[in-house]
């Protein structure tokens, strides 16, 4: 092989690359990538991000290596396949392959040039790709460049360029390169860019379950070709702290670098299989085998076939040629006429089904359709499959939300293939050199463009199906919800098909204007990334959102009622656009060749006006829809006209009324009517109001909705008129309110929620719709907030300010309430509806009445409450123990579970808490227009993705879990309600998390409170801001990773003390918060808290140190296992008292994150809990029967709980008190339980306790009377730590 | 009646690919004659309404065809010089959707057609095969089987023998006469037997320009009494360049056998007086053509437009 011509080779291609829109397309788009990040878009989610705090920087190692791993899987793996996969192709379309190797150039010298070219063409843009981001990311003028920037370094660009976008480029262009050369069929080029787009940024980057295997997650880490996952796993999912991201170089395993080098050689493995396929192929060997055969013909035979016929030596009679027969002979069977054949052009329809048949058989016989509708499929199930909910429970998927959940995915990757197909079917009779024939055909230009059309389009809808079969048989795997074809019907038919449309004729309008495939590509993909820009960053409206991206919502109980009317304008525009790219197209499409010099006269302004003109026509159906969804966006609640009010409301009434003393609400009183199909409501009613303070109050400020119409109010009964400050509303009675002085506000208006379409689609936190309502007292949605509300106005990135800072004693003075009213107040609520709703409020049902079609209710408050909703629905109810879930009908699946939660919650937390003081506890669905669930008085209303939907098993029953959660906050948040100030939210959030496993452990088990500990844990470890993290009493819910730090660390740490004090004394400490601080007017933050348990803690000295440590410090231990062996030992060593043989365990614990805590390292054998079916026959009564035998109401007893082993695990150092000296270790190993309850397997371990501060390491020695065959640590989750799946050694 | 009327093509760069050809072509068998790169293949694509001229016109039985090129292709069988198939497809199966996509079909159905036409052109044995596996001619001769499909008023063949063995080509010579007993059929080729057996009359173009426009026996008849052949050797080969008008020199045999033109009937020794040929007249064409271009390009400034630099 000569070097010299290879090198020739890759030179000539690298002459012609310079010249192919393709590159500068590609290199356009990374410009404009860089760009666009370079704003701080996209960066590590570290750094304090408070005012002043450090920031994670764009220029770091880090960030960098997150960029060029992410923008190289989305960007260069789609170029680098195209480039590599099309080298052989484009010479064989071009034709230049035969010329080429009818000259000494041998295949070797060819397939390595190409690849050669390939290579350093994809290393030249990235060159090209650092050098304008070091440029733009360095110099570009940024308002806050301080905090994004670094000092530059040339290494924090080319070490990630390197380590991330090198071997990619390598293995994808080596595998398009094999896929190119060997099949020579352009579309199965794509399907690696695609698949790789798929498993990668779809599946790869993010799919990281907390029970997948760590070896598993390994072996994705390293598989992953961009290297993300390998990033984001092993550096970046767990925060390391802003320091480090921006100083550190990225720290490299050998693992990876193996990797990268095994792509490496995989890539070169890749294009010498390609150049043995093209040696093989290039002069024909089955040819030359056929060849070959025909040698091996008998010698007579082969001689009588070369004999020289003699008639041929006479001089040939002329004959006409029509007297020849047979193959070669010249026979002409007859005259043409004889064949009588007719033409006629063929019409417009019969042309396209001509079309479109044709084309669909080529699809058919395509390879590549059955690559991708697998890898499509794959991902689709995979998204349905692995779905999550509230608090990562996994979701239980319906017709509906399968339908809408994968729409997004179906749109993006069916674009990509339409992109393709599309492209690739306009292209090939140019490549095949079929064009001057079949465009000189009589067959119309707008046959043959729609032909292709419907049948790429019909690609989408098989795909569509298949997704669908598989949709019906992930539902059919649940095994719990029936398969309904409606939903799909109408998500994926018409709404989806429109999209599918309107793709694939902008992509066909954009061929035939550039008529450039590479250019259209090119275009195509700018249009999809800049539909993702505009679409993450907020800035799409229903005016742009051809592909319904992120805009929809499934609800079972009312399908897409929230936005119709703009969803039906939108699909109008996405057809009537489909109708212009297609008269473009039809139009544009070069099937002749057009003269430069005509081209030049074309495009003069008058000339080409007039074909603007003639365009009109198709353009009118657009221009209209355009403009009806432009005017009902910006004439909705979330259009520009509403935000002008709610800026103005902000800044008309900050400074005087953010933080002015307010009276309380002692008695509210409304009278609300719905009409849920017109989405209005009218409300009248009065709040009464009373000066609980010492100072005078001259004036009441209450805030009022901006839909609010026909507002009127009283004042004592009288027709008042109060100052209007852009809806905050001032009284000012006649002489000020002194201290118990107090006074009646009337009110009146009516509405409609929401008022006009949303901008671009989304969920809402309250409305009324047909399928039902949802209204709280939180924002003035239907009722008057009293003072004023600092949500309104506030836009995140124009004028929102930190929290206030309190000082430390903060706590000492007297608080106000974080929520609802400043008193416990009264309610008394009249609903009136459609009398086939129901209505739900907070307290006590007193009337109930149905009259002319209407219900009206009257609820009224048994027990004061602090806030109020108001919840209907078409339900159906199921009715516990003092307990009641209303729920729609299609909604079943968790009820039973849901309702045992909830009965047990409210025996199990009446004991532990206070008793429960209302008379009902009510649980109701709303449509999952929104996915949370709010624990008002008496009243819980849950979305129904949240529990009803969620995905519970005999293993894991997370029904039970967020059930428990948001009954807590009866409790944690109605009966106690925290404080104004820096540790309030914990006591509503982190005791109902606490709440919850205290629950679970009770009811279900340890087992399930270890799971839930472990994924609450794991939850934190991901989503903590290291830098921005505070302790918990000072957490204000202000930054970002503050709602883990509230809920995960909050219960977590909870669960923490609950050991260390021990049950008994935590509740008990717990009951006596409970009675000081629920009635106010004192309101409690975490240091009440701290400071009422003191005086139950067994232990002061280390309850303070525990205190000290978890609440007013930011401490995690992250424990690691090293040096680990097992050493089978002689008898002689193990001693005569023992039985059998010994093993010994020798390992070394460090403890690499920081504080200091007990914590058990087990050497275990076998499964620890037995299966579900085990666990489920010795589940504990339902919690409505009489106490477990020993536990007193009230007392923090329990019951052991059913789902230990049967001989108990409750082992050595189990709620040992920190600093305690730890108990032995027991001695003998413990036997567990099989599923069938036989000693099939038994479950044995041995353990030891050690106390590890920050980075302090141990040795352990466990000896064992059985095999060990890993060593865990804290193997009944009771320390809080990262990363515990790390924690583990296999033997 | 094909009526062609200053039909000039300027390729960017600029190449002037046709300089103001016009031509009215009756109906019948029409030959195109012209040198490698004259603007045959340009003439023919704008024909075939798959390239737009910079201007000038172009009518089929006076209606004009540049305009609306579907009217054009509707009555229009085309053999491009240079095209290709859906390699994976059979052939049959490629013919099949050509007839769909021109709208012809016949009593017996088109499939039937398909099978018949391939019949005609000799490739009912490959019918089935793929058309990656055909040789060129067969590929060619498929060629030719859809675009003698239907009833085309106008049929246009660039250099259709390209590639055909010299049965096949008779067997094309026949199809295409008889074809052009009802029809115009334009034949490019540079192939002067193709012209002399098939066309009654036929355009000579060079460089863009049209040449001349006659019939093989006027061409001919202008020659005659002035061609001489005979042997020379090969050293007295240049020699006789030099001081005669060659026409043409073949070796036959090893020995020179040379035809001269001499239109004072004063031949070298030992050459005899022809019949001429048409292959005499045409290269005689290209001589006297030559000599002017070389006369002129030497006697005017270098043009803003290079002639005559064929097709890019």
């Amino acid at each position: 092989m000569s070097l010299a011509r290879m090198l020739m080779v890759a030179r000539e291609d690298l002459k012609e690359l310079r010249g192919r829109p393709l590159l500068w397309i590609w290199l356009f788009i990374l410009g404009l990538t860089a760009f666009g990040l370079s704003h701080g878009e996209v960066r590590i989610s570290s750094g304090d991000a408070a005012v002043g705090g450090t920031k994670a920087w764009i220029t770091s190692e880090f960030a960098q290596g997150q960029t060029f791993a992410m923008v190289g899987l989305l960007l260069y793996a789609f170029f680098v396949s195209v480039l590599a996969g099309m080298a052989v192709i484009r010479d064989d379309e071009l034709k230049v392959g035969e010329v080429l190797h009818a000259t000494p150039l041998l295949p070797g010298e060819y397939v390595w040039g190409k690849y050669l070219a390939t290579l350093v063409g994809s290393f030249a843009v990235l060159a090209a790709h650092l050098a304008v981001t070091m440029l733009i990311y360095q110099l570009l003028p940024l308002d806050n460049a301080d905090e994004l920037r670094g000092p530059f370094a040339l290494a924090h660009y080319v070490r990630p360029a390197l380590i991330f976008a090198v071997p990619l480029i390598l293995v994808v262009s080596g595998a398009a390169f094999l896929v190119g050369t060997w099949s020579r069929r352009p579309l199965l080029v794509f399907v690696l860019p695609v698949a790789l787009l798929l498993f990668g940024a779809m599946f790869l980057w993010n799919w990281s379950p907390s029970w997948l295997d760590p070896r598993i997650n390994r072996l994705l880490m390293l598989i992953e070709p961009a290297g993300f996952r390998w990033l984001n796993e092993t550096w970046l999912k767990v925060d390391q702290g802003v320091d480090f991201y921006n100083k550190s170089p990225i720290p490299l395993d050998s693992g990876f670098i193996v990797s990268r080098g095994i792509l490496g050689v995989l890539a070169l493995s890749c294009v010498a299989i390609a150049q043995r396929h093209f040696q093989r192929t290039l002069r024909g060997v089955h040819a030359v085998r056929a060849a070959g055969r025909a040698r091996q013909a008998p010698g007579a035979a082969r001689l009588a076939r070369l004999r020289w016929p003699a008639g041929l030596m006479r001089p040939r009679a002329r004959r006409p040629a029509s007297d020849t027969a047979g193959p070669g002979t010249g026979y002409v069977a007859g005259s043409l006429r004889a064949l009588r054949m007719q033409s006629h052009a063929p019409g417009l329809i019969t042309g396209i089904v001509d079309v479109a048949r044709f084309e669909l058989k080529e699809l058919g016989s395509s390879p590549g359709l059955y690559l991708f509708v697998p890898i499509i499929l794959l991902q689709i199930l995979g998204t349905s499959l692995l779905a999550l909910g509230a608090f990562d429970t996994p979701v239980l998927i319906t017709s509906g939300t399968a339908a809408v959940r994968s729409m997004n995915t179906i749109a993006l990757l069916v674009a990509f293939l339409l992109l393709f197909y599309t492209v690739e079917s306009l292209q090939r009779e140019w490549s095949t050199g079929l064009a001057p024939i079949y465009h000189t055909t009589a067959a119309r230009t707008a046959s043959m463009l729609f032909g292709k059309a419907v049948a790429n389009t019909l690609v989408g809808v098989v795909i569509v199906f298949a997704t669908f079969l598989g949709c019906a048989v992930a539902i059919l795997i649940q095994g719990k919800v029936a398969v309904q074809p409606g939903p799909f019907l109408l998500v994926w038919g018409l709404l989806l098909i429109p999209t599918f449309l309107v793709w694939s004729s902008f992509v066909g309008a954009v061929f035939a204007l550039t008529r450039n495939r590479y250019t259209a590509y090119g275009i195509g993909l700018g249009a999809l990334a800049l539909t993702g820009y505009l679409q993450t960053t907020g800035r799409m409206s229903w005016a742009g959102n051809w592909d319904l991206w992120g805009t929809l919502l499934w609800s079972d109980m009312g399908p897409l009622q929230l936005d119709r009317p703009a969803l039906a304008w939108n699909r109008v525009l996405a057809l009537a656009l489909t109708v212009l790219f297609t008269a473009i197209t039809v139009r544009a499409f070069p099937r002749r060749e057009e003269d430069a010099t005509r081209i030049v006269h074309r495009i003069a302004p008058g000339r080409a006006a007039r074909s603007a003109l003639r365009l009109l026509p198709y353009a009118v159906v657009p221009l209209v829809a355009i403009v009806v969804l432009v005017v009902q966006v910006r004439s909705g609640f979330q259009g520009p006209a509403v935000r002008k009010k709610e800026h103005d409301y902000w800044k008309q009434n900050l400074a005087t009324w953010k933080d002015a003393p307010l009276p309380a609400v002692r008695f509210a009183e409304i009278d609300l009517q719905l009409e849920p199909r017109r989405h209005w409501f009218k409300v009248s009613g009065a709040y009464h109001v009373w000066n609980h303070r010492d100072a005078l109050l001259r004036s009441v400020p209450l805030t009022g909705g901006l839909h609010w119409e026909s507002v009127s109010w009283t004042l004592d009964g009288a027709d008042y008129t109060p100052e209007d400050r852009t809806h905050l509303y001032v009284f000012t009675p006649p002489r000020p309110l002194a201290h118990g002085d107090s006074l009646t506000i009337g009110f009146s208006y009516e509405g409609r929620v929401p008022r006009g379409a949303t901008r671009n689609g989304g969920g809402l936190p309250e409305f009324i719709l047909p399928s039902g309502v949802v209204l709280t007292s939180f924002r003035p949605t239907f009722v008057p907030l009293l003072g004023y509300d600092e949500e309104v106005g506030i836009e995140e990135k124009k004028n929102r300010y930190e929290p206030k800072v309190y000082p430390d004693d903060f706590y000492q003075a007297v608080l106000e309430p974080a929520f609802g009213s400043q008193i416990p107040m009264r309610t008394r609520i009249r609903i009136s509806g459609p009398a086939e709703y129901a209505y739900n409020s907070v307290g006590t049902l007193t009337h109930e009445e149905v009259s002319g079609g209407r219900r009206t209710v009257v609820w009224e408050s048994d027990h004061p409450v602090r806030f109020f909703n108001v919840v209907a629905g078409r339900w159906k109810t199921r009715v516990g123990n003092g307990t009641r879930i209303c729920y729609d009908p299609r909604h079943a699946y968790n009820v039973e579970e849901m309702s045992r939660a909830l009965d047990a919650a409210r025996l199990y937390y009446s004991r532990w808490f206070r008793p429960y003081p209302w008379q009902e506890l009510k649980l109701s669905e709303f449509p999952a227009l929104a996915f949370y669930a709010q624990g008002f008085p008496t009243n819980i209303t849950f979305s129904e993705g949240i529990g009803f939907l969620t995905k519970s098993d005999p293993r894991t029953e997370l029904a039970f879990l967020v059930t428990a959660h948001e009954s807590a906050h009866q409790w944690w948040g109605n009966l106690l309600t925290p404080g104004k100030g820096p540790g309030g939210d914990i006591l509503s959030e982190g005791m109902s998390h606490f709440s919850t496993l205290l629950l679970m452990q009770q009811v279900l088990g340890e087992r399930e409170r270890i799971e839930m500990c472990k994924r609450i844990e794991e939850r934190y470890g991901d989503r903590r801001q290291a830098d921005s993290e505070r302790p918990l009493v000072k957490i204000d819910g202000s930054r970002p990773g503050d709602v883990t730090v509230t809920y995960d660390k909050g219960g977590w740490v909870m669960w923490m003390l609950d050991r260390l004090m021990g049950r008994d004394a935590m509740l008990a400490g717990l009951q006596e918060f409970m009675t000081r601080f629920s009635d106010g007017p004192d309101y409690p933050v975490l240091q009440d808290l701290v400071a009422t348990l003191r005086p139950h803690a067994p232990d002061p000295a280390a309850y303070d140190a525990f205190v000290q440590q978890w609440f007013f410090q930011v401490v995690v231990p992250e424990y690691r296992i090293t040096q680990a062996g097992r050493t089978k030992l002689a008898a002689h060593d193990a001693g005569a008292a023992t039985q059998g043989p010994l093993w010994e365990v020798t390992a070394r614990v460090k403890n690499r994150g920081t504080g200091a805590m007990p914590v058990q390292i087990a050497a275990t054998r076998g499964e620890r809990f037995p299966k579900p079916a085990a666990a489920r026959a010795r589940q504990e009564p339902a919690p409505s029967a009489p106490p477990a035998q020993g536990a007193q109401p009230g007392s923090g007893e329990q019951p052991v709980p059913a789902t230990l082993p049967a001989s108990g695990v409750s082992t050595a150092g189990v709620g040992a008190a920190p600093g305690a000296p730890p108990a032995e270790p027991p001695k003998a190993a413990r036997i567990g339980l099989t599923t069938s309850g036989s000693p099939a397997e038994p479950f044995a371990e041995q353990r030891a306790t050690v106390t590890l501060g920050p980075g302090e390491e141990q040795e352990i020695v466990l000896r064992c009377a059985f095999e060990p065959q890993q060593l865990v640590v804290d193997p009944d989750a009771l320390v809080l730590q990262l990363k515990r799946k790390s924690a583990v050694h296999r033997f | 009646m094909l009526a062609v009327a200053d039909l000039v093509k300027v390729y960017p760069g600029p190449v002037a690919a046709l300089q103001g050809i016009s031509l009215e072509v009756p109906k019948g068998m029409f030959g195109l004659l012209g040198p490698n790169g004259a603007g045959k293949s340009t003439f023919m694509r704008i024909l075939a309404g798959l390239l737009e001229p910079t201007s000038g016109s172009v009518r089929l039985d006076g209606v004009d065809v540049l305009g609306n090129p579907l009217r054009l292709w509707s009555q229009l069988g085309y053999l491009p010089q240079e095209f290709g198939f859906y390699p994976h497809l059979s052939g049959q199966s490629m013919l099949e959707y050509l007839l769909k996509l021109k709208g012809v079909d016949a009593p017996a159905g088109r499939k039937a057609l398909a099978a018949q036409l391939l019949e005609r052109v000799n490739l009912s044995f490959a019918a089935r095969r793929r058309l990656k596996s055909y040789s060129g001619g067969m590929r060619q001769r498929l060629g030719i089987a859809q675009a003698i499909a239907g009833d085309p008023r106008l049929i246009i063949v660039d250099e259709p023998t390209a590639g055909l063995d010299p049965e096949e080509r008779l067997r094309l010579y026949r199809i295409l006469a008889e074809l052009a007993e009802d029809r115009t059929v334009l034949l490019s080729t540079h192939i002067v037997e193709d012209v002399a057996v098939l066309c009654p009359r036929f355009a000579v173009i060079r460089n863009g320009k049209l040449l001349a426009v006659t019939s093989p026996s006027e061409a001919r008849a202008g020659l005659e009494g002035t061609i001489y052949e005979g042997q020379v050797g090969a050293g007295d080969l240049d020699e006789l360049r030099a001081t005669r008008r060659v026409t043409q020199a073949i070796l036959v045999e090893g020995r020179n056998r040379v035809r001269i033109h001499e239109q004072d009937g004063s031949p070298p020794a030992g050459f005899t007086c022809v019949a001429p040929t048409l292959e005499d007249a045409y290269l005689l064409l290209m001589r006297e053509a030559q000599a002017r271009e070389g006369t002129a390009a030497r006697a005017a400034p270098p043009s803003a437009v290079a002639a005559g630099q064929g097709t890019p």
